[in-house]
C-alpha cells in the first residue's frame, strides 16, 4: 500500500503545484509589454505605465503588484511565458478550462490524472492518500483519472471520535463492492486517518516566510493558507506528488483594476512566501501558474477587457532556468487573432511538458498524445 | 409526536431546545410533518418504482410520502401517473404550512428596492435557510426540484456586485415564478432580472461611451449556457451581434434614485442593423431588439436539445439515452417551451420508466448532490430544523452552498464532480443521527416506532430491505441510523 511508503530520506521526491487562475487572467496586466507602443494605444485607460512596471527585459515588465515574483525572477527561479494558451477558440471559460485541464481535445481524463497513471510504476508515492490533492471545494478536472485524488478541506472539522471510527470501519465494508463509489470511499477513509496524524502537529512556517495576514485581505489569506498547507505536506514528506490550487474570479469585464489588483497581490505574496518557506526544497518543487485564456487586447467600454486568447504562464522553482520566454507577435492589427486577441504563440502543453520532464517523466509527450511537441526551455 | 412536544419544537411557548442547549441559533424550530402516524416502507429485496420515483423527483422520501402516493390510485403504476400529474400542477397542492413556516423570514417578500435595507449576510442567511426549509417541507416537491435546476441553469453568485441584495428578488420573481411555466417567460424574466444584469455585466453593456465596444459577457452566456449550448452552432460574431441587441438595458445601482430599477437607455443602445444566427435585425429596433433576440434563441432547435439534455441528465442519468433527449426536446419545441409539458414527456418516457423500474443490480442510480443529500436526510428522518448555519455549513464544506457558485454554468450535475465529498456526507449523517447539529432535531425512537421496527426503517432509508452486507453492518454496534444515512444506497437517487 502506497500509504505505508513514506518518503523520508528520498531527496529526489518532487512535488508539482498547479495554480489555476480561473476566469481568464489578463496576461497583458500580469506581464505588460510596456516596450510595445501598441499596448499603450490599445489600452488608453488600463495600460500599466512604463515607469511603474517592474522591468523584465526591453519589452516586458511585471505588474507593480507582483514585486515578490519580480524578486524571484531576478534570482533566476521564476520563468515567465507570454502569448501562451490553448487551441480553444470558443473563448468560453468552461470550454477553455475543460480543454486545458484535460490537456487536449481528444483525450481521456485530466492531464494530471494521465501523468500520474503513467508514473505509477516508477513513483511509490502515487496512489497514496495525500499524493494528489485539491485545495478547493471539489476536484479539478485536471485530476480526473488520477489513481487517487482528495479534496483537502478544512481538516480540523473532521470527527475522529471512537464512534466515528467504528462507523468508518463499517462504511469501508459497505462501499467496497460499490462500482461507482468504492475508490472514492477508500480514498476518503485513508485520508481521514492520514489527516488525523498530520493534525496532531501545528504547522510552523519558516519565520522569514511572509504569508498573507489578515491585513492583506481575505483573498490573500486564503491563497497563502492553501500554499502553506502544501508546504506543510511537502516538509512532512507526506507523499505529496501534486497539489491543485484555484485562485478565482479573474473575469475582468468591468473596471478591471479593482478586480485584478488584489488578486495579483495575493498571487505574488503567496508565491514569495511559499518559495521562502520551502528554502532548499524549492529545488524539488515546481509551481505552474496558468489560466484558461488571456483577454482582448483593446479595453472595453466599461474599463475592463473581454475574453481573448494568448495569456501569461509562470513556472517557479523545481529547476527551471527562469527567464522571459516569448516570440512576441506584436500588437498591430494584422498580428491579432479573431476579434482582436493576442494570438497563442506558445502552447501551454509545451510548458507543462518541460516541467513534467523534470518531474521524472521519460516521455512527457505521451501525456499529451494529440499535441505535436515544440518543447520550451522553461 | 405529542402536541406538547410539537409546541415546544415550534417555540411558540417561549421555550426551545436550542436555548436550553445554550447555543445562539434562532429560538425556533420548524417541525417536520408533525405526524406521529405509522408509515409504510418497501418490503422487497429489490428497489421499487415508487421509491425510485420519489428519490429522483423529490428531495427525499418523507415518512408517509409513499402511502400518500399509493393512495392516489388502485395500482402503483396508475398512482405514479397521478402523482406526476399532481406535482405538475403545483397550485393544486396546499402548501400553507410551508409558507407559514417561512413567514418568519422578513426579507423574502420585500419589493426589490427595499432589499437594500437589509445587511447582505442577513439576506444570504434568510434565503439559504428558506431554500433548505422549502426543499424539506414543501408538498410541491417537483416544483422545488425544478427551482434548483433553474437556479443552476441561470446561476447567479451573490458575491458579485449587488447580487447579494438582488438575488432574493431573482429567486422569487424569476426562478420560482416560472419554474414550471414557459421557458420563454423564464428566459425573459432572467434577462431583465436586476441580479442577472449585475452578475453578467449586462448593465454596463452599452454603445459609445469610452470606446465602441459592447460588453459581451451576458450575450455569450445567453447563447452558451442559457439557450443554444456551447455546440449550438453560433459564432463569435453572433455573440458580438447579440451583445449589440442587448446594449442599453441597465439597472440603477443602490447609490442613487430608483435603485434596482431596470431601464432601457435608448442613447446607450446600438441601434444599427444587426444579424444574429442569420436573422436580420432592422436598424431602429430600439427596446424591441431584446424581444426579437430572446424569441429567436428561445425557439431555436439547439435550445430545445440543450435544455432536454440537461433535464434528462438531472432526471434519468448522468449520460442520458439519446432517445429520451430527442423525445423531450421534441416536446419542448412542440409545446413552445412549456416546462410542465416537457417534464410530463420526460417522466412518462420509456427511458425514465425503465430506469425507475429496473432492479437494484441493473440500476446505476444517480449520486445525490450534497444539497439533495442533506435535505433528504431531513425529510427521511422527519427532522425539525431552523436550517441555520450549523446545518447549512455542511453544504459549504461539501462545496454546494446555495447561490455561491462563482461561474455562470452553475453547480455541476454529474456524479464525478461530487465524489470527493464522501467524508463530509458521513460526518453529516453521524452528526444528524446523534442530534449533534444545533437547531436540527430528530427523534430516532419515534421514527423507528412509526416505521414499525428497525428493519422497516432500514427499508425506508435504503429503498429496499437491507442486503447481507448492510445487515451485518447494522448489527455491528455502530449507530444504525448514521450508518443508513451514510450508506452508498442513501447517497443515490
Amino acid at each position: 500500500m502506497a500509504d505505508a511508503v513514506l518518503s523520508a530520506g528520498q531527496d529526489i521526491d518532487r512535488t508539482l503545484v498547479v495554480v489555476f487562475l480561473r476566469g481568464g487572467a489578463d496576461g497583458l496586466s500580469l506581464v505588460p509589454p510596456v516596450g510595445d507602443d501598441g499596448y499603450h494605444r490599445a489600452r488608453p485607460h488600463l495600460a500599466v505605465p512604463t515607469a511603474k512596471a517592474l522591468r523584465l527585459d526591453e519589452l516586458f515588465s511585471l505588474h507593480p503588484s507582483l514585486h515578490e515574483m519580480h524578486e524571484l525572477y531576478q534570482q533566476g527561479t521564476l520563468a515567465v511565458v507570454h502569448a501562451a494558451g490553448s487551441e480553444d477558440e470558443s473563448r468560453s471559460h468552461f470550454e477553455a478550462q475543460d480543454l486545458m485541464e484535460h490537456g487536449g481535445a481528444d483525450v481521456a481524463g485530466g492531464w494530471i490524472g494521465r501523468w500520474l497513471r503513467s508514473r505509477q510504476a516508477d513513483d511509490a508515492r502515487i496512489g497514496g492518500t495525500l499524493s494528489a490533492i485539491s485545495l478547493g471545494d471539489e476536484l479539478q478536472e485536471s485530476l480526473r483519472g488520477s489513481p487517487t485524488a482528495t479534496a483537502l478541506r478544512a481538516l480540523a472539522q473532521l470527527d475522529r471520535s471512537s464512534e466515528a471510527q467504528l462507523l468508518h470501519a463499517q462504511l469501508a465494508a459497505l462501499y467496497r463492492p460499490d462500482a461507482l463509489l468504492a475508490e472514492a470511499a477508500a480514498s476518503a477513509l485513508a485520508a481521514a486517518t492520514r489527516i488525523a496524524t498530520l493534525q496532531a502537529t501545528a504547522y510552523q512556517p519558516r519565520p522569514s516566510a511572509r504569508y498573507a495576514e489578515r491585513k492583506d485581505g481575505d483573498l490573500a489569506v486564503a491563497f497563502s493558507r492553501d500554499l502553506s498547507r502544501v508546504a506543510q505536506l511537502i516538509k512532512a514528506r507526506a507523499g505529496l506528488v501534486v497539489a491543485c490550487i484555484d485562485l478565482g474570479n479573474w473575469d475582468s469585464h468591468f473596471i478591471q483594476e479593482q478586480l485584478l489588483e488584489p488578486r495579483m497581490r495575493a498571487l505574488s505574496q503567496g508565491l514569495g512566501a511559499f518559495a521562502n518557506d520551502l528554502g532548499e526544497l524549492l529545488a524539488s518543487t515546481t509551481v505552474v501558474v496558468m489560466s484558461e485564456f488571456g483577454r482582448r487586447v483593446r479595453e472595453n467600454a466599461s474599463l475592463g477587457t473581454d475574453h481573448g486568447r494568448g495569456g501569461a504562464m509562470f513556472v517557479l522553482g523545481g529547476g527551471t532556468p527562469g527567464g522571459m520566454h516569448c516570440d512576441w507577435p506584436g500588437l498591430h492589427d494584422s498580428a491579432l487573432d479573431g476579434p482582436g486577441d493576442l494570438p497563442v504563440v506558445h502552447n501551454y502543453r509545451d510548458v507543462l511538458a518541460a516541467v513534467l520532464a523534470r518531474h521524472g517523466s521519460r516521455d512527457p509527450g505521451s501525456v499529451f498524445p494529440d499535441h505535436p511537441q515544440r518543447p520550451l526551455h522553461v | 409526536m405529542s402536541s406538547t412536544r410539537r409546541q415546544l419544537l415550534q417555540g411558540g411557548a417561549g421555550v426551545c431546545l436550542a436555548a436550553l442547549a445554550g447555543c445562539s441559533a434562532p429560538a425556533w424550530l420548524v417541525p417536520g410533518s408533525g405526524q406521529d402516524a405509522r408509515f409504510s416502507a418497501p418490503t422487497g429485496r429489490d428497489s421499487d418504482a415508487v421509491q425510485n420515483l420519489l428519490n429522483r423527483a423529490t428531495f427525499g422520501v418523507r415518512p408517509g410520502d409513499r402511502d400518500d402516493l399509493l393512495r392516489l390510485a388502485s395500482t402503483p403504476e396508475q398512482a405514479i401517473d397521478a402523482w406526476i400529474a399532481q406535482q405538475l400542477s403545483p397550485g393544486s397542492l396546499d402548501d400553507d404550512a410551508c409558507e407559514h413556516a417561512l413567514a418568519r423570514f422578513d426579507s423574502l417578500d420585500q419589493p426589490v428596492g427595499e432589499l437594500y435595507e437589509y445587511k447582505e449576510r442577513v439576506l444570504l442567511r434568510e434565503l439559504t435557510s428558506a431554500t433548505v426549509l422549502r426543499a424539506a417541507l414543501s408538498h410541491r416537491q417537483l416544483h422545488e426540484v425544478m427551482v434548483h435546476f433553474w437556479t443552476d441553469h441561470f446561476n447567479i453568485d451573490i458575491s458579485k456586485g449587488e447580487c447579494a441584495w438582488l438575488k432574493v428578488a431573482d429567486d422569487r420573481e424569476v426562478i420560482r415564478r416560472h419554474a414550471l411555466g414557459r421557458f420563454p417567460d423564464l428566459l425573459r424574466a432572467s434577462a431583465l432580472s436586476p441580479a442577472m444584469l449585475w452578475y453578467l455585466d449586462g448593465r454596463v453593456n452599452r454603445a459609445g461611451a469610452i470606446s465602441e465596444h459592447a460588453n459581451e459577457n451576458y450575450a455569450r452566456e445567453l447563447l452558451e449556457l442559457h439557450t443554444l449550448g456551447v455546440h449550438g452552432g453560433y459564432t463569435q460574431q453572433d455573440v458580438m451581434e447579440a451583445a449589440r441587441c442587448l446594449s442599453g438595458w441597465t439597472v440603477r445601482p443602490k447609490s442613487g434614485f430608483l435603485k434596482a430599477h431596470v431601464a432601457f437607455e435608448a442613447q446607450r443602445h446600438d441601434d444599427g442593423a444587426k444579424s444574429v444566427l442569420g436573422q436580420r435585425f432592422a436598424p431602429g429596433g430600439g427596446a424591441h431588439d431584446i424581444e426579437l433576440l430572446l424569441a429567436l434563441v428561445a425557439a431555436h432547435p439547439a435550445t430545445a436539445r440543450h435544455i432536454a439534455f440537461k433535464l434528462c441528465r438531472r432526471f434519468i442519468a448522468d449520460d442520458p439515452p439519446a432517445a429520451a433527449v430527442d423525445e423531450v426536446a421534441s416536446r419542448f419545441s412542440s409545446s413552445n417551451g412549456d416546462i410542465a409539458e416537457t417534464l410530463r414527456a420526460l417522466l412518462g418516457s420509456a427511458s425514465f420508466r425503465a430506469d425507475i423500474n429496473a432492479p437494484t443490480s441493473m440500476r446505476a442510480g444517480k449520486l445525490k448532490r450534497p444539497f439533495h443529500l442533506l435535505v433528504s436526510c431531513l425529510r427521511s428522518c422527519d427532522a425539525s430544523s431552523n436550517a441555520s448555519t450549523a446545518l447549512t455549513d455542511y453544504l459549504t464544506r461539501m462545496g454546494h452552498a446555495p447561490f455561491q457558485f462563482p461561474t455562470p454554468d452553475g453547480y455541476p450535475e454529474a456524479a464525478s464532480a461530487w465524489q470527493g465529498t464522501l467524508l463530509w456526507r458521513w460526518q453529516l449523517a453521524s452528526a444528524l443521527a446523534g442530534n449533534r447539529i444545533p437547531g436540527t432535531r430528530i427523534d430516532p425512537h419515534l421514527l423507528r416506532v412509526r416505521a414499525g421496527g428497525e428493519l422497516a426503517l432500514s427499508a425506508h432509508l435504503l429503498g429496499r430491505l437491507p442486503d447481507a452486507t448492510e445487515e451485518a453492518a447494522l448489527r455491528s454496534g455502530a449507530d444504525p441510523l448514521a450508518l443508513l444515512l451514510a450508506s452508498p444506497a442513501f447517497q443515490r437517487c
